[in-house]
């Protein structure tokens, strides 16, 4: 049979496949075609994947077989679609992956380690005024120091705050870190930088702390400043170390990729640590929260207090009973 | 069959559950900024008519909300927009639909959405510095920046390519030549390949261009068929692809009538004008378009311009 005998036979069936996949191009979530046509799309399918297995042995020209490249290319997109999320495998996730993956994982501990070690380090040189005696403004510079000192002027009783300024700074926050979070997670896939940044907010935050805590600090603006940090800051803190942490497993996947390639090493890191990135997401929205609804409150500090006491002790729970590993109990 | 190496080619080959290898093209770096940008400039647009909306509907009640309302749903555009469209939309976002590219895994199978999400926080990573995720597309071979790599992702250009089918052949002078032929040479199939290829392109080339393309194939299949030295080499050509792709000899003398048919309707005066001379000896004389019909009646091939004859060629033809 000549070529073009088997063009004008074919070139129907081709054609019908083409206007299935414009139909279907346009179909955003569930496939609208009624079901014949979808088990007749499947048809096409097949039939222009023979033609294309076969167009050597046809001889076809050129031109066709490159049309049918792009034919078939395009029906397989139609064909087998992206998997959505799968809801509820996130529970399971979250509940169990998560903390266990967390508990074994070097990186996240390391990076555990260098943050407290430098947050305590330099808070105690913020403190102390023998040791490096202006340390704190050479961290934090004297605008900052000063905004912030006026920041916490007056006590957190709620009174300079509606329930609108709560919500815009709920918001804030909640933009602000989560942001910071991903930046760091992202960054950390070339290492240098995410241990840089994670580094610099430790010693920042640690120099604001210790500053906040020197003697004649507390008696104003650094007690207000306690007062105003305790309800959040387990959740924030850990979620900031939890993120960094796994951005650096990302980045050590492929300096040290063990016995597997550098390409699936990181891959198959890359799924493992989405979902502890998700659960620094929900600890950051969770510290956002309360930063916006409950830290700038006239509550008691006693009930902040307790807010943070639980708070951590929900992360203990998570990461130290949930996480235990299985096979030693 | 090993797959082929294509080291200067952007294409890779995708081997589908039906055990067919079909071929992918893939998208480089400036095929994917313009959809990088169109999909920044709808995301600032979304987000401002999203704060307008918020601001005339919660702005009455308190813009305290509003505003917070914006800020979060600013947060999730910035950082969740790919993710959320390109699982939904099947590997597209709408300015990759706009450019015709889709995401795919490595193996051209469809992303999930944990693939989709992920790709699109790390682009951070990959905009470090602005050139990160550039750098690291030249570095590979599937032009995977940074969060292709960590997800095995590609992104591959899917546009539609009209059928052609065969190429026409508007002059009747190959289908005479094609009666000339050897009933019984058979056209292999790197022979047939290469005619395709030829055929379909030639009407973009000059005629001495091809002439010069077609010499290397004609001279030594002319000596082969014991033909004129001097007949036309890109004729002969058309005259093989007539004979491989179009049709057998029994169609001949129908498809004759109707191209010498089509080809009076589009030259209507030609045979008034060059009545008995079928090729003028005019300086600029296009073999593919005379000015005259062609001869009529079982006369040998027609004389055509002498053809400057190099050395006989080598070319490997299965018989």
């Amino acid at each position: 049979m000549k070529v073009v005998d088997l063009l004008e036979r074919r070139r129907q069936n081709w054609q019908e496949l083409e206007r299935y996949c414009d139909q279907l191009q346009g179909a955003s979530s569930a496939p609208k075609l009624p079901p014949a046509s979808m088990s007749r799309f499947g048809a096409l399918y097949r039939a222009a994947c023979a033609d294309l297995a076969l167009a050597h042995a046809y001889q076809l020209p050129q031109n066709t077989v490159q049309y049918l490249h792009r034919l078939v290319g395009r029906a397989h997109n139609q064909l087998y679609r992206s998997r959505r999320f799968e809801f509820k495998k996130w529970g399971d996730m979250l509940l169990y992956d998560v903390p266990q993956r967390v508990f074994n994982d070097r990186c996240v501990q390391l990076m555990f380690v260098v943050f407290w070690g430098l947050f305590i380090l330099a808070a105690w040189l913020a403190y102390s005024k023998a040791a490096w005696p202006d340390f704190a403004e050479q961290v934090i510079s004297p605008e900052q120091i000063s905004a912030m000192e006026e920041n916490f002027k007056s006590p957190i009783d709620g009174s300079q705050r509606s329930g609108d300024d709560n919500t815009v700074m709920a918001s804030f926050y909640l933009d602000h870190n989560s942001s910071i979070g991903l930046q760091c997670f992202a960054w950390g896939l070339l290492v240098v930088p995410g241990m840089l940044v994670s580094m610099y907010n430790a010693i920042f935050l640690g120099a604001c702390f210790g500053y906040m805590a020197r003697p004649e600090v507390f008696d104003g603006p650094g007690g207000n400043f306690f007062h105003f940090v305790t309800a959040h800051g387990p959740f924030e803190l850990t979620a900031i170390v939890l993120s960094a942490g796994s951005g650096l497993r990302l980045g050590l996947s492929w300096m040290m990729p063990g016995d597997l390639t550098r390409y699936d090493n990181l891959r198959k890191t890359g799924r493992e640590m989405m979902p502890v990135m998700g659960a620094a997401l929900v600890m950051f929205f969770m510290a956002a929260l309360i930063e916006g609804f409950l830290s700038p409150s006239a509550a008691w500090y006693s009930v902040k207090a307790t807010v943070a006491i639980v708070s951590s002790g929900l992360l203990a729970f998570y990461f130290l009973v949930l996480g235990f590993p299985r096979r030693l109990l | 069959m090993a797959l082929r190496q294509q080291p200067l080619d952007s294409i890779i080959q995708v081997v589908t559950p039906e055990n067919i290898a079909f071929e992918y093209r893939l998208a480089g770096p400036f095929r994917r900024l313009p959809a990088l940008l169109i999909d920044f400039a709808l995301m600032a647009v979304i987000q401002t008519i999203l704060g307008i909306v918020f601001v005339l509907s919660f702005g009455f009640v308190s813009m305290g909300l509003a505003i917070a309302l914006g800020t979060v749903t600013g947060f999730f555009i910035k950082w969740f927009y790919g993710g959320f469209f390109e699982t939904f939309l099947n590997g597209q976002t709408p300015g990759k639909m706009a450019c015709g590219l889709r995401v795919l895994t490595d193996r051209g199978q469809p992303i999930d959405g944990l693939q989709a999400v992920l790709r699109n926080i790390l682009r951070t990573a990959d905009l470090f510095l602005g050139v990160v995720g550039l750098a690291v597309m030249t570095m590979n071979r599937r032009y995977q920046r940074l969060g292709d790599l960590v997800c095995g992702t590609i992104v591959v250009v899917e546009d539609r390519q009209w059928l052609t089918g065969v190429a026409k052949l508007d002059d009747p002078r190959c289908i005479q030549l094609a009666a000339y032929l050897p009933p019984n040479f058979v056209v292999g199939r790197t022979l047939a390949k290469a005619l395709a290829t030829y055929v379909e392109r030639r009407r973009f080339f000059s005629v001495p261009r091809r002439r010069e393309v077609a010499k290397y194939l004609a001279e030594p299949l002319l000596e082969k068929f014991g033909l004129p030295g001097d007949t036309s080499y890109d004729l002969l050509l058309c005259a093989l692809y007539y004979r491989t792709f179009i049709a057998d000899r029994s169609q001949d003398e129908r498809l004759l009538a109707e191209a010498q048919a089509v080809y009076a309707q589009a030259n209507p005066l030609a045979h008034l004008m060059q009545p008995n001379q079928p090729y003028p000896n005019q300086p600029n004389f296009n073999p593919q378009y005379p000015y005259g019909p062609p001869a009529p009646g079982p006369a040998a091939p027609p004389p055509l311009p002498q053809e400057q004859m190099a050395g006989a060629g080598s070319f490997g033809q299965g018989r």
